[in-house]
């Protein structure tokens, strides 16, 4: 990252490298078109290339970093309105055409994980994890959610909260993301 | 820092869930970070939720990037790369001079057919303040685009000069509008300035940088992050 920061291209061609699918593969869960996943993530690796140097190692890992940024410029896409249909996979079959080949243990090991997560996810409340579901992929605020649902702020902000500890508890943290 | 009250904070604890998930307002989040900068215990709770909240950016199935979005990043990276290289040794040197823009812009300028209706080319208007405050001076643009009533003006006050826009189209998907700047016959420089307009059309931005010796402030649309050579012909052209 140092050599990022001091605008070297082919060490930023190698943070591209490490990170592109699993931020595509956020862009495109968040989006639900590939050309909007594509616009999301290609506006997020420049904006990291233009801002290497405010990558902060004690804040989290690059890839925690790098997720980050997806995730913000993916819901900047959300609520723009660029998307419609927030939070579904509308071009329908692309996962399966584009999905990343096992070729690596990386990449299994990825696969992995993934699953063990939305285990995870899956093992909560519905009503929790249907908030930070509809929250987190789908770009709504917490106020779009409770008129969604019709229930209350306060009710909303609780089971986010909850489905989060609870997902905490479930999980590793400091393996998942380090 | 101020001294957060206990119902305050205990108010503003319940944002923490919120916050680390992305479902706050852009102008709730702001004011949230302020919030966070003075509350260790609001902090303590996104901390601790934040982790949870960033694992879910990998329980999605893994896919490919497609192999042109590898080939627009580093296309730019690596241009900006070599320009801020060559800055270091050259950036007095004049740029020379760009025989292809200069083909696009004759073209683009004297077709009046596909101006839009409401062009104005190089009508200089001085409005408002010729008093002891700053003089500002408004420049019409040549706007091409065609089928919309497009208007663009500059306006200046001292060293600030600002581009503004209205009934302007979105940039097409996957652009952006790019801001150059073209001192005599030399190819235009980029500026950091891109923009893009409200539903309604409008639009402003701050023209960047030393305007000494610029000619004409250009507008092209260009991919996302911006260009470092135009690669469309312009559709605002304002004289200095």
């Amino acid at each position: 990252m140092q050599l990022v920061a001091e605008n070297d291209a082919n060490a930023f061609a190698v943070l591209y490298e490490r990170h592109t699918n699993v931020a595509f593969s956020l862009a495109f869960r968040m989006c639900g078109k590939r050309a909007i996943a594509e616009e999301v993530i290609q506006e997020a690796f420049l904006s990291m290339w233009r801002s290497g140097a405010r990558y902060d190692r004690t804040r989290g890992s690059v890839r925690t970093w790098v997720l980050g940024i997806v995730h913000n410029r993916a819901i900047d896409a959300l609520r723009r309105g660029t998307v419609h249909d927030r939070g579904r996979v509308s071009d329908e079959g692309i996962e399966e055409r584009l999905q990343a080949p096992d070729r690596t243990d990386l990449e299994v090991g990825r696969r992995d994980e993934a699953r063990e997560i939305r285990q995870a996810l899956d093992e909560l409340p519905a009503e929790q994890s249907h908030v930070i579901e509809l929250a987190y992929y789908g770009g709504f605020t917490h106020s779009e959610i409770a008129t969604m649902l019709d229930t209350p702020i306060g009710t909303i902000k609780g089971r986010m909260r909850l489905g989060l500890q609870k997902l905490r508890s479930q999980l590793d943290p400091a393996e998942m993301l380090g | 820092m101020s001294p957060i009250d206990p119902p305050e904070c205990e108010r503003r604890l319940q944002d923490a869930a919120p916050y680390v998930l992305g479902a706050l307002s852009e102008r709730e989040c702001e004011s949230y970070r302020e919030h966070l900068a003075g509350c260790a215990e609001c902090a303590g709770e996104v901390a601790a939720l934040q982790a949870a909240a960033d694992s879910l950016a990998l329980a999605v199935t893994p896919i490919q990037t497609p192999a042109q979005v590898r080939a627009r990043v580093m296309s730019v990276v690596d241009g900006e790369a070599e320009l801020l290289r060559a800055a270091g040794h050259e950036a007095d040197r004049p740029p020379r001079v760009h025989a292809r823009w200069r083909a696009w812009l004759t073209p683009a300028l004297t077709a009046g057919a596909t101006l839009a209706a409401g062009l104005a080319i190089g009508a200089i208007a001085l409005g408002g303040g010729s008093g002891a405050g700053t003089r500002t001076q408004t420049i019409q643009a040549a706007v091409s685009m065609p089928g919309y009533r497009a208007s663009a003006e500059l306006r200046m006050a001292g060293s600030h000069v600002e581009l503004v826009v209205a009934h302007m189209p979105a940039p097409p998907l996957g652009r952006i509008y790019e801001v150059w700047l073209e001192r005599g016959t030399h190819a235009p420089q980029p500026t950091d300035a891109l923009f893009s307009v409200t539903s309604s059309g409008s639009g402003s931005v701050v023209v960047p940088g030393d305007l000494a010796g610029v000619s004409r402030v250009l507008v092209t649309s260009e991919p996302l992050g911006g260009s470092l050579k135009p690669t469309r012909p312009p559709v605002i052209v304002a004289p200095m």
